[in-house]
């Protein structure tokens, strides 16, 4: 076709609440492999929640970013409130659509695309409707009659209109995004769904890659979430139902569009097997999926591990956002009880707190209780190649991670980790396959949630120089063997390459059984 | 519910005949009050005037000059009245109750200045009477304009026993020395009702002050609202002017009426039957402020604070139900007191007006007052539903009807002949009635979709 010239790039990145404006892993990856691969165009779509949440980019585009858009799913466009009669024909389409997404795993194609084009249509559902329309009202009232378990009826109602409106955000997403030759969203959820729909609409290739499993973040996000109400009567309450309605269905939610996602997407990465397998779990279709592990810029780090002083410092770094899922307080926990074996041990958690302010109190607050000021240390965000050479210990205590890069960074820069078994923290710390496990380990995996594992694992890689230097030469080779940046830009390149020569008609993909 | 739906409640539940009438009785006096005893004491002031020997010529001017004083300071407050009444309510839900009081002192002095200033030309240009006379017309109009905005602040705070015996007493007093006085005929009666309201304004206000904290002395955020509460004042100064406006038209049409004072004209067919017509309002207002202030109030409330606190679907509807029967049953109870009111006086009518002194030729046009007051009390308390609704479209529709209704067809009337007298005023105010019934019900049937769906 002649309109080459009109795609503003090749690859759409579609962001939810990362790059540019959070820093964090997922963001630095997204860096990384823009960097890294410059001799393809980018676009980078972010979307957000509410605008308030974010404050400027974090991130410089490298050259080859040639288009940037901002959305926000919660910036809810300001219609004047009047009643409207709405479209009864379209919300029961609507329905038949949620009865589908109930009753099965993965929908069929002419469903989505059919609810796709209803929605934010004149003659569909628009926003306008879903928001005011007595149509709208008839079947919200009509669900929660016969499904919804809890007394509260304005906390369905809310929950309701939240989960939606961003759907009609997307669909306006959709609508303006100028033309790409492919997509590539950095998650499932919005950013998935929004693949999904373009895929759906345009044909324009879809690529997914996971770091986290989304949904199952969303999750432990739901769980913990203080803005639903919980309605726990003894008289009422059994074994199965610890759940609330409303927190099931938010979680049912992420799920279907994360399983959307996926029906639509080719190929599905993970960054380990172990998420790989999550992801066929969670209805991704086991032949789209294939691992892709991170890599990191060796060189770097060579450089980083030169100026590394003789001996083991006592000092236990924490790299990551100061936020719940990093499980900060078991790492504080655990400085104490490391103190009483090693006294001149100190902890520094490295990264920003702007995220969640109030878990940022608690933390400084537990360290005044446990009395450990001046030994553990809130240093802000800092460049990590300043920090490393100075700490003994990289510790890693979150309860959820995918492949965190700063135990890569830990291993290539000479340091020895003690993590949480989670995501692929086992994978790195003791190696894979059979070759990769014959490296020895880089360090001791221990329980999460578990400050006296914590302490005495580092306690032990402390006191043992011998121990140290072993984990220390374990990692670094790893490291070098399989997560070489360079390594990723490769498998990236040639995805990327492959994907955009199918010529993807909209053969629409077969739903995926 | 505080107040006096508290009281009422506590004698009803004595539960016998007496104290059944006792509380309604109470009711009645509380609420149709300052009605009726701002009716009765320029009455009073105008029988005993001339048993003292002030010619009756004076006595009517007197009498016509405080009807046009207080009509026209009912129009030019009304909008202001509802508009306050409103930011006042938004205060205390926001619990900035320290902006009540200075934000008073504000619409005070706007409207009683303001009526300060466009009286003194008009009053200045159309009377040609002693300057002290033109003065106490012009004193007389300020301090009413301020006298309805206190009044409808206190019923806000609902103080209503305070209202009623403060009233007595001003009106006691009005009397007194409208009667020292009358020596000085017009220019004394008049000092007397200036003296009297002026006492009431200045016994409200000291009230109000003692109840109100306050930190500033002046403000005027209550005009710095959203622009939709600029409806309220159009359906205060509407509502008034649906009430005179028939009035107006028998006053300015030269057959149905005289001149009294200046450009003061009175219509003796139309004026007396409709003024007595009201003193039967009582029961229907009584019945009004019970089951208004005590029993819809609170199943309002209730059904709000099912909304609000997360109650089920199938709960908030059985409480939107209770509230449709509650505002049924009120709307009922009115309906069937007042047409016992009525069948009473259409047996007693002829007897009452002999009574009074009264020509039996006013007896069909008095009758028919009886009916449209009647209706009339029905009216406001379908608006009031509406306002507890928060209904500022249909209550600015209802209003404007009303208004528009009574304009056009009490000029009909006028061509139709005497016989239709009064008519005008009854259709309409019935007619307003049915509409508001219609978009009562339709906007309690679209209740919880409104509450959820619409909200701003």
């Amino acid at each position: 076709m002649s309109k080459k010239e009109t795609y503003v790039a090749d690859i759409a990145l579609l962001l939810e609440g990362t790059y540019p404006y959070v820093r964090g892993g997922v963001s630095s990856w997204v860096h990384q492999i823009i960097s890294g691969l410059p001799e393809l165009k980018f676009a980078v779509i972010f979307i957000g929640g509410e605008p308030e949440m974010y404050d400027k980019a974090q991130y410089q585009f490298p050259p080859n970013v040639t288009h940037f858009e901002t959305h926000f799913l919660l910036d809810s466009k300001r219609y004047p409130t009047k009643s409207r009669r709405g479209n009864k024909k379209a919300f029961d389409e609507i329905g038949e659509l949620h009865e589908q997404m109930r009753d099965q795993n993965a929908m069929p194609v002419e469903t989505m695309m059919r609810a796709f084009k209803q929605l934010g249509a004149k003659n569909g559902v628009s926003h306008e409707d879903f928001l005011y329309s007595e149509a709208s009202w008839d079947y919200i009232t009509e669900q929660y009659r016969s499904r919804c378990t809890e007394p509260s009826f304005v906390d369905y109602f809310w929950a309701i209109r939240t989960m939606h409106a961003p759907l009609f955000v997307l669909t306006e997403i959709a609508k303006t995004l100028p033309k790409v030759k492919a997509l590539h969203a950095i998650s499932t959820g919005y950013a998935g769904l929004l693949g999904a729909m373009l895929r759906l609409q345009r044909g324009t290739p879809f690529i997914l890659t996971e770091h986290g499993i989304y949904t199952k973040e969303r999750k432990i996000d739901l769980a913990q979430a203080t803005w639903i109400r919980d309605y726990n009567d003894d008289v009422s309450n059994t074994l199965h139902d610890e759940m609330g309605y409303i927190r099931g269905l938010w979680i049912k939610f992420f799920e279907q569009i994360g399983r959307m996602a996926y029906a639509q997407a080719a190929p599905i990465v993970s960054l380990y097997e172990g998420n790989r397998l999550r992801q066929i779990a969670d209805g991704a279709p086991a032949e789209k999926t294939k691992v892709i592990t991170n890599g990191i810029n060796l060189p770097r780090y060579e450089k980083v591990l030169q100026v590394r002083k003789e001996g083991i410092p006592p000092v236990l770094g924490l790299v990551g956002r100061v936020v719940p899922i990093k499980d900060i307080k078991t790492f504080i926990r655990a400085m104490r009880a490391l103190l009483d074996k090693l006294p001149e041990a100190e902890g520094w958690i490295v990264g920003p707190e702007d995220e969640d302010e109030d878990y940022v109190e608690e933390c400084k607050e537990l360290v005044r209780s446990l009395g450990l000021e001046g030994k553990v240390k809130f240093l802000g965000f800092q460049n990590v190649a300043d920090i490393l050479p100075q700490l003994g210990l990289m510790v890693l205590t979150s309860i959820s991670e995918a492949l965190p890069l700063v135990l890569l960074e830990a291993f290539a820069s000479g340091l020895p980790c003690v993590a949480t078994d989670v995501g692929s923290c086992r994978e790195l710390i003791e190696g894979s396959g059979e070759d990769d496990r014959a490296l020895g380990a880089a360090g001791r995996v221990v329980a999460i949630a578990d400050p006296e594992a914590t302490a005495d694992a580092a306690y032990a890689l402390l006191s043992d120089g011998a121990e140290w230097r072993a984990a220390q030469q374990a990692g670094l080779q790893r490291v070098k063997r399989y997560y070489d940046d360079q390594m990723m830009f490769a498998a990236y390149r040639q995805l990327y390459v492959d994907t955009l020569q199918t010529d993807s008609a909209p053969e629409a993909a077969s739903g995926g059984r | 519910m505080a107040g006096i739906g508290f009281e009422i409640r506590k004698i009803l539940e004595r539960d016998s005949y007496w104290d059944v009438l006792k509380a309604y009785g109470y009711a009645g006096l509380v609420s149709g009050g300052p009605w009726v005893l701002s009716i009765l004491g320029v009455m009073a002031i105008g029988v005993l005037a001339v048993v003292l020997g002030v010619a009756q010529t004076h006595v009517n001017a007197f009498q016509i000059c405080v009807t046009y004083l207080m009509a026209l300071s009912l129009i030019w407050t009304g909008g202001m009245q509802l508009m306050f009444t409103r930011f006042v309510a938004d205060q205390a839900y926001a619990k900035a109750q320290a902006d009540v009081l200075p934000n008073l002192m504000g619409v005070l002095l706007l409207t009683m200045a303001g009526g300060f200033l466009w009286s003194v030309p008009v009053v200045a240009l159309m009377f040609s009477g002693s300057l002290l006379l033109r003065l106490l017309l012009i004193a007389n109009f300020v301090v009413l304009s301020g006298l309805w905005l206190a009044l409808i602040f206190l019923s806000g705070m609902k103080a209503y026993r305070r209202i009623v015996r403060t009233l007595a007493t001003g009106y006691l007093l009005a009397i007194l020395i409208a009667l020292a006085f009358s020596r000085w005929q017009l220019e004394g009666l008049l000092t007397g009702v200036l003296i009297g309201h002026s006492y009431l304004l200045f016994a409200f206000l000291r009230h109000i002050i003692r109840e109100y904290p306050g930190q500033t002395f002046l403000r005027f955020d209550f005009l710095e609202r959203r622009k939709s509460f600029y409806s309220l004042f159009a359906v205060g100064t509407l509502y008034y002017l649906g009430v005179w406006v028939d009035k107006f038209i028998f006053w300015f049409v030269p057959y149905t009426s005289e001149p009294v004072i200046g450009p003061l004209r009175a219509s003796i067919i139309y004026d007396l039957p409709i003024f007595l017509a009201y003193l039967f309002i009582l029961p229907g207002m009584a019945v009004f402020l019970v089951r208004m202030e005590a029993d819809f109030a609170e199943q309002y409330e209730r059904f709000y604070r099912a909304v609000r606190e997360g109650d089920t679907l199938m709960h908030i509807e059985y409480r939107r139900d209770q509230m449709v029967y509650t505002a049924r049953q009120g709307i009922y109870e009115i309906f069937k007191v007042q047409g016992l009111t009525v069948v009473l006086c259409l047996l007693w009518g002829r007897d009452l007006l002999a009574a009074v002194g009264i020509s039996p030729l006013y007896i069909y046009l008095f009758y028919i007052d009886v009916v449209a007051v009647s209706v009339q009390v029905l009216l406001m308390a379908i608006l009031n539903v509406l306002f507890y609704l928060d209904a500022r479209r249909e209550v600015l529709v209802i209003t404007l009807s009303f208004f528009l209704s009574n304009l056009v067809l009490t000029s009909a009337t006028l061509f139709l002949g005497a016989e239709t007298f009064g008519y005008g005023f009854a259709v309409s105010v019935t007619f307003s009635a049915f509409l508001g019934l219609f978009m009562l019900s339709q906007k309690f049937n679209r209740l919880e979709y409104e509450t959820f769906m619409l909200q701003q």
